[in-house]
């Protein structure tokens, strides 16, 4: 989405800027505090500032959630050793051979 | 069978992904050992990715006997296909675009139809985020303790915590998540920021925020 696209920056309300926050993420590799369009209407708006760092904060700590917590039980593993070691059913024919 | 969007070759490397999932250690020999049937490597293999797999379908089905599942049967197509793996992305980023396609896939098998209806990926308005937009005392404090996010993202709707896990913590782009969920980008962009203004809403409660059964048992 292209600056056209957007209402203008400095006139905009909060509904508007509401309106096009998922897109201001989208488009600015989630860093919409810094974004200099969006300057002056954030320092005028300190609700929506507020939000803004709100949402960067989740979106940041979100990131650390990639790293695993929790560990599938010793079963998992026995089924799949005992499934390796059967022939291929017709029904458990992987999809993905089919996906070349 | 055809399966739209699951996709086993790895030509379209992440770049996102690939730095968030660098080589392991005795990876690289491990696959090529279990290219040739070596059963220690499918052990090792196994053990270096269990836990990431299966915690990747715990977020999204939140059922930990599902997840487990899951996982079974995402290292068991791993296993068989992998000879397809030809090393040009990074091995996890092939294997969690293999998890996050079987997971969709059962979840289409159950009746959960993500392709293409808003009604399904949306969820009731009791538990879309509420417009408290322009509240000033709504401001985190800047940091979010990872157990209670953790517990926040397991209590979203199963629409928005699909699309966040995908597009926050697995770092899937909009346009990957909406081929992957058949949506639109925008919807895609959209379900991302509710389930951000959802989470911002439970964050800021959480002394109503309980540990979900599927992590209290995942947990054990």
């Amino acid at each position: 989405m292209t600056d056209s696209n957007f209402p203008d920056f400095d006139t905009m309300t909060p509904a508007d800027f509401e309106k096009y926050l998922p897109d201001f993420f989208a488009n600015g590799d989630g860093h919409v505090s810094s974004d200099p369009r969006l300057q002056t209407f954030l320092a005028n708006n300190p609700d929506c500032a507020a939000l803004v760092r709100d949402l960067e904060t989740i979106a940041e700590h979100a990131k650390s959630l990639f790293e695993p917590s929790y560990d599938p039980s010793d079963t998992v593993w026995s089924n799949i050793q005992s499934k390796l070691n059967q022939p291929l059913t017709e029904d458990e024919d992987p999809p993905l051979a089919h996906a070349q | 069978m055809d399966v739209q969007g699951l996709h086993m070759t790895d030509t379209k490397p992440t770049p996102a992904l690939f730095k968030r999932n660098p080589p392991i250690a005795g990876e690289a020999e491990a696959i090529e050992a279990a290219k040739n049937g070596d059963a220690e490597a499918f052990s090792k293999l196994y053990a270096l990715h269990k836990r990431r797999v299966y915690t990747l379908c715990l977020r999204m089905l939140g059922n930990v006997s599902e997840a487990e599942d899951m996982t079974q049967e995402a290292f068991l197509h791993l296993f068989r296909k992998i000879g397809s793996f030809r090393g040009e992305s990074a091995f996890s980023t092939w294997l969690h675009r293999l998890t996050v396609n079987l997971v969709l896939m059962h979840l289409r098998k159950k009746g959960l139809n993500l392709v293409s209806l808003e009604e399904t990926i949306n969820p009731s308005e009791e538990d879309a985020p509420k417009r408290d937009f322009g509240s000033r005392d709504l401001q985190l404090t800047g940091s979010v303790d990872r157990v209670a996010l953790e517990r926040a993202v397991a209590s979203l709707p199963p629409g928005y915590r699909m699309v966040f896990v995908l597009h926050d913590v697995e770092g899937f782009e909009h346009n990957e998540i909406a081929t992957m969920l058949d949506c639109s980008t925008g919807n895609s962009k959209s379900q991302l920021h509710k389930a951000r203004l959802k989470l911002r809403e439970l964050l800021r409660q959480p002394e109503q925020l309980v540990q979900p059964a599927s992590l209290q048992e995942a947990a054990r």
